[in-house]
């Protein structure tokens, strides 16, 4: 089950006493209700994470190419730009449009479970280098500090970050355990602080480069040693005149890491999907590039070069802020709000990883990728625990690891980042072929020539990212041993995984959400939960069939109506049936169904299952108890649409002795609609 | 011919705060629809019966309205847990509603569904007309509405027909 899942509620009713009742007993079920976020709050959470890089990216960058790492951070931001339309595009054709998904779709399971390898690489180092990095920023604060309060101690920053990386991240492995809710609401805090910070050091910096006009930093390129990797070896690689430009290139590019939380969050953005998701991609383009290039230009231009990378190396915007105009006691001033700020995106950005990695495992695990042991939800908080488990114990090992070495953990870092990029535009293209359906949203710059849509802008993209990724094989050898030994680490995981699952479940199966299950005694108390003005409840049956459902869901608005979607499982008999709250096969199915169409939807659907002997009476029945407006049902494979229209107003009668309007809809093949208002 | 009170006409979507149409029952009924068909009689008898009284009223033909019933009764039950069956037919040839009431002093088992007792046989033909279909699950609605179980109950020791018909206008308020 998805982290966004809430447990609403379940009930457990009785019919009136009485000799010959049809209802004899009811059993609404636990539902998973998703909730669905405004492209604000999507923006949000993916930039906890991918602004977040503005606090680290200029000193790793510096040290691996010299003074021109503005320039290729711009150029990775611009290109970000790009990499935002491939995933739009991946999402368009698939809701939960992640990298595993759109791989396998286009290429195969082997590659899709190799390209999620290198994924869960990526988020396992985005939270150490996010929560080490903040570590830094608060030693050097506090190193800075404690001088004025005649304190004489002074912080190893190394061991320091350790130990807050690894309180963060414990912090926040609690709130996922206990749902998103609160972090979506964390991350638009982080944001909203972040920007006002922004804004003041923009202002700040703007303000001293006005009165102390800077150069701006030179193109040319001064890989250090380390940068330059096996490089050296490959003789015939230094006549290559576009080498060094790929190489700085490749070293920037984990300033874009974080686009795929965009697939992620997907899943949860609020209607009208696509165009939030274009919102979305709009707000987070546009906001790290103002953040991360510009702090990065600023640093190289104001902070002088005797101590930019010697003594904030690790913590630049920290130098920033100690080197811009005015006196020292503003400054550090300013620097506590930058380091205060920094801590809480960092943070966040290590919160973000762990929703992400989640989200990830999650498709993974619902795909029989991994055993459905993971899959397992929390008693209390229905959240997939052993899952977050098992990326926060990976990424606190990675944080023991790097003993607080940021460059360290950046070398490594973009490993993940740019092989997923390879894969998932890969993916893209081939899909263009593959399947030929019309999206909502393509890559730009498509040719047509011979009768077929040639994906130029698309090509483009994947060499650049092909020779990227490449040259990081070459250059960045802590990223390609670690990277290669990880990814093949998970690889392996998954592999052997699936073949459990496969054995198993000799069936296979089909994806589907898990549902926790909880009992009330009360269905009206059950109605009293929904708080908003109209009730709208649908029949739903087949699964392949949710005619009504996407009909309800296309009218429906959310401001002020929630929808009920229902189903009924008919028992035969009169006596008490004592049915166990859990779902059988089909049941999960149809839900999962269900929650996919709300997601796609970008709607809040809240799925009751009711156990009755007579499916009219069941449907009935949950209509009055949540005060439904409007009853929707599929044309029934028996009874003609009149037929069914009769029976539900008699029994809405029988069960009903005032006389509350509702309209009574049955919507057939081809949205064909009969309906009555009664 | 049958009564029905149109008392707000539905303007727009339900829950929008328009009002359907609400259909008074008692002034369908009247004495001689009202009967009382002996013990042991079964369901298809009450039928004839109760068709042949209110056609007989209403100067219809009563084969062809029991055809219809009988081909409505093919279909889904229209018995309901509360003890009251209806039946129910859309006629061609008539301006409004027909309606019948049997009460039975003892229990019926309902021949279609046998966990179901009959206590009150409530039949009815509406107009033919496709505007009329809502008046006909108006109706379908409000009589299942009416007849719960303590007024059937309160029926079945009703003295005769005008004493049943009082109790259908009382209930009915």
């Amino acid at each position: 089950m998805d982290p966004r899942t809430r447990w609403r509620w379940s009930a457990k009713v009785k019919a009136e006493p009485g000799p010959g009742r049809r209802v004899t007993e009811v059993v609404v079920l636990t539902t998973a209700m998703l909730s669905f976020i405004s492209f604000w709050r999507a923006s949000a959470i993916v930039l906890c994470d991918l602004a977040s890089t503005a606090y680290y990216i200029g000193g790793i960058v510096e040290q691996a190419v010299g003074k021109s790492a503005p320039w290729f951070i711009l150029a990775v931001m611009m290109f970000s730009y790009a990499i935002r339309a491939v995933y739009m595009e991946s999402c368009s054709m698939f809701v939960r449009g992640g990298v595993y998904k759109v791989v396998k779709e286009a290429m195969g399971g082997t590659l899709a479970k190799l390209s999620a390898s290198a994924l869960m690489f990526d988020y396992v180092l985005t939270g150490p280098i996010s929560a080490v990095a903040a570590g830094q920023y608060l030693a050097g604060l506090l190193n800075a500090l404690f001088p004025h309060f005649r304190i004489g101690w002074h912080l190893d920053p190394g061991w320091f970050s350790v130990v807050f990386a690894i309180a963060a991240t414990v912090y926040f492995w609690w709130e996922n355990i206990k749902g998103i809710h609160e972090s979506s609401d964390k991350a638009l805090k982080i944001m909203q602080l972040t920007t006002v910070m922004a804004v003041v050091m923009m202002a700040w910096c703007g303000l001293t480069l006005w009165l102390h006009p800077a150069p701006l930093p030179p193109f040319t390129l001064n890989f250090s040693p380390e940068a330059l990797g096996w490089a050296p070896k490959l003789g015939w690689l230094k006549p290559v005149g576009a080498v060094g430009v790929i190489m700085a290139f490749g070293h920037s590019l984990l300033a874009m890491s974080g686009e795929e939380s965009l697939a992620q969050v997907y899943r949860e953005i609020e209607a009208p999907k696509m165009k939030n998701l274009e919102r979305t991609g709009l707000v987070i383009f546009l906001y790290s590039m103002l953040l991360t290039s510009l702090t990065s230009f600023f640093a190289v231009m104001i902070i002088p070069d005797s101590v930019r990378i010697s003594r904030y190396g690790d913590n630049l915007l920290s130098g920033l802020a100690m080197s811009v105009v005015g006196p020292h006691w503003a400054r550090l001033l300013l620097q506590t709000f930058v380091v205060g700020v920094g801590v809480v995106i960092l943070a966040g950005a290590s919160n973000t990883s762990i929703v992400g990695a989640n989200g990830v495992l999650n498709r993974l695990a619902e795909d029989g990728i991994l055993v459905d042991w993971f899959r397992g939800l929390h008693k209390k908080y229905g959240t997939t625990h052993r899952l977050i488990n098992l990326i926060v114990g990976l990424q606190i090992i990675t944080i023991l690891l790097c003993r607080g070495d940021v460059y360290m953990l950046g070398e490594a870092y973009a490993f993940g980042v740019i092989w997923s990029f390879v894969f998932k535009t890969l993916a893209v293209m081939v899909l263009r072929f593959k399947d030929r359906r019309p999206r909502e949203f393509m890559v730009p710059l498509n040719i047509e020539a011979g009768g077929v849509e040639w994906p130029v802008g698309l090509a483009l993209i994947f060499l650049v990212l092909l020779a990227t990724a490449s040259m990081n094989l070459i250059t960045k050898k802590v990223a390609t041993v670690s990277g290669t030994i990880f990814t093949a680490a998970f690889f392996g995981l998954f592999l052997y995984s699936e073949r459990d699952n496969e054995r198993r479940h000799a069936d296979a199966h089909a994806v589907e959400e898990k549902f926790n299950l909880r009992e009330e005694t009360d269905l009206n108390r059950v109605g009293g939960e929904f708080k908003k003005d109209r009730r709208v409840l649908v029949g739903v049956r087949d699964p392949n069939n949710l005619l009504p459902l996407n009909k309800a869901l296309d009218e429906l608005d959310p401001e002020n109506t929630e929808l009920v979607a229902f189903t009924a499982r008919v028992r035969s008999g009169l006596g008490l049936v004592e049915e166990t709250a859990a779902m059988d096969a089909d049941e999960r199915r149809l839900f999962t169904r269900v929650l996919e169409v709300a997601e796609k939807h970008g709607k809040t659907v809240t799925p009751m299952l009711v156990v009755s002997n007579d499916p009219f009476y069941a449907i009935v029945q949950a209509a009055q108890a949540v005060g439904a407006a409007e009853l929707l049902v599929g044309v029934s494979a028996k009874l003609s649409a009149e037929e069914q229209l009769e029976r539900l107003a008699m029994t809405w009668g029988s069960l009903q002795t005032d006389n509350p309007p509702v309209r009574l809809r049955i919507i057939g093949a081809a949205g064909v609609e009969h309906n009555a208002d009664l | 011919m049958g009564l029905y009170q149109k008392e707000n006409a539905p303007k727009g979507p339900a829950g929008s705060g328009a009002l359907p149409v609400v259909v008074k029952i008692a002034p369908l009924l009247s004495e001689d629809v009202i009967l009382f068909p002996a013990e042991g009689v079964d369901k298809t008898a009450i039928l004839e019966q109760l068709t042949a009284a209110v056609c007989r009223k209403a100067g219809q033909d009563p084969a062809a309205a029991l055809a219809k019933v009988h081909e409505r009764e093919a279909g889904i039950s229209t018995t309901l847990d509360t003890g009251l069956s209806l039946p129910h037919a859309r006629l061609p040839g008539i301006d409004g509603i027909l309606a019948g009431l049997a009460v039975l002093k003892t229990p019926l088992v309902d021949p279609k569904q046998p966990e179901l007792s009959i206590r009150a046989v409530f039949l009815f033909f509406s107009p033919d007309k496709p505007g009329a279909f809502p008046l006909h699950l108006q109706l379908l609605r409000g009589v299942a509405s009416l007849f719960q179980a303590p007024l059937i109950e309160k029926l079945s020791a009703a003295n005769g027909p005008a004493d049943a018909l009082a109790l259908v206008r009382k209930s009915e308020g």
